[in-house]
């Protein structure tokens, strides 16, 4: 019998978005739009519009010397170009924000090629090809992952994801790169990642409803779901835990 | 913090205000000067988090914040710069005797101002006496 790839064990509700987070084959919802050029804005790497800047040569021009993985991989297209590595970086609220950083970097790496993915207790950094990163920037920001008032898009003083909200709903933020319009009732971005000004406010639209976060959440949590309900998910996560304490690095040298 | 910190004879009971979200400027403003209004709160403390006037590392160093929240408030007519989002408020009674009845007066404040919820205490949260950093310090 072939190999069927697994993604997360489990039957309670964060499992199963878990699963359907990790899950290539699997269409993520798409909830809002946001343009390219307000997504280049708030990147901040460079103007719309701009050329795209250059690390090495294309790779069409066949500098690169001869090597069987080069031959293997086909390159995305930042890479072809040569263009630099450049970052987003998003913030996730411990209250029932839709992702949470861990299964960021599982689903990033399942989902993205040529993608490389840091993992911190609230924030998670993606590193890519500059034209590769927009897209998947984008991607990231319209799709169910991303949630206006429970997400933040930081890529520097991330502190907030375990403070509690504001008044308004939304995630601390010291820098304040992003302000509840009450008018509209959306979320605007009045600056880039690393909070310099934007020449205009750009919305990311109107926040989720508790019910609704509750419902797409991937967060184990005792007042939602606990992990402890979970018995799949407990006992997977018991074994590694004893694997690693008693086998360290070498969880294959144990008899079990 | 004065030089020469006064120790009290006897610590004096704290009321801890714990809003279940970080409070606006505006509702500060207002929860305060409710507050220093109850009969035997002594003195009014708030912490939160900090909101920096400015960025000082990264791409943005030197430009101005501008967060919302931190800005002028009016407490009792005296003019005081709020420089934190406020996530807690403690309210210094000054007869022990009289924290119940102050309790619930700013139980009532609390109910009618932070519709999203809050938690109430009674302890001591701040030091009352120098301490062995104090003197580490030459403080006292």
């Amino acid at each position: 019998m072939a190999y069927q790839r697994q993604f997360y064990p489990g039957a309670s509700l964060p499992a199963k978005n878990r699963r359907r987070f990790m899950d290539p084959s699997v269409k993520l919802d798409k909830l809002r739009e946001v343009a390219m050029e307000d997504v280049v804005k708030i990147l901040g790497h460079r103007q719309p519009g701009e050329e795209y800047r250059s690390i090495h040569p294309p790779l069409e021009e066949g500098t690169e010397p001869d090597c069987p993985i080069r031959q293997l991989v086909t390159p995305i297209p930042g890479a072809k170009a040569g263009d630099r590595i450049r970052y987003v970086q998003f913030t996730d609220s411990v209250y029932f924000a839709p992702i949470i950083p861990y299964v960021r970097a599982w689903m990033n790496v399942s989902r993205f090629r040529g993608v490389d993915t840091g993992t911190l207790s609230g924030r998670q950094i993606i590193e890519m090809r500059e034209r590769d990163l927009e897209k998947c920037a984008k991607e990231l920001i319209e799709n169910e992952t991303f949630d206006p008032a429970r997400t933040g898009i930081r890529g520097a003083t991330v502190h907030g994801h375990a403070c509690r909200l504001d008044e308004n709903g939304l995630m601390f933020d010291a820098w304040q790169r992003y302000r509840w319009n009450a008018k509209k009732g959306e979320v605007e971005y009045v600056k880039d990642q690393v909070a310099i000004p934007l020449d205009k406010p750009i919305s990311v639209g109107k926040p989720l409803s508790e019910s609704e976060l509750k419902k797409r959440t991937t967060m184990f949590r005792v007042d939602g779901v606990d992990m402890r309900d979970d018995k799949e998910v407990m006992n997977v996560n018991l074994r590694i835990h004893r694997l690693r304490t008693l086998a360290g690095y070498q969880p294959f040298a144990m008899k079990e | 913090m004065p030089k020469t910190p006064v120790p009290e004879a006897i610590p004096l009971p704290e009321v801890m205000i714990v809003p279940s979200r970080l409070l606006s400027a505006g509702t500060t403003e207002k929860l305060l000067n409710k507050i220093r209004r109850v009969k035997h709160v002594r003195q009014l403390t708030v912490s939160g988090e900090d909101l920096p006037a400015g960025i000082s590392w990264g791409p943005g160093k030197g430009l101005k914040v501008d967060h919302d929240e931190r800005r002028k408030i009016d407490y009792g007519g005296q003019e005081v710069e709020l420089k934190v989002q406020v996530g807690r408020v403690f309210a210094e009674i000054d007869d022990i005797d009289s924290v119940k009845k102050a309790l619930k007066e700013i139980e009532a404040i609390c109910e009618e101002m932070l519709p999203f919820g809050f938690q109430l205490e009674v302890g001591r949260y701040s030091k009352y006496r120098p301490t062995v950093t104090d003197y580490k310090k030459r403080m006292r």
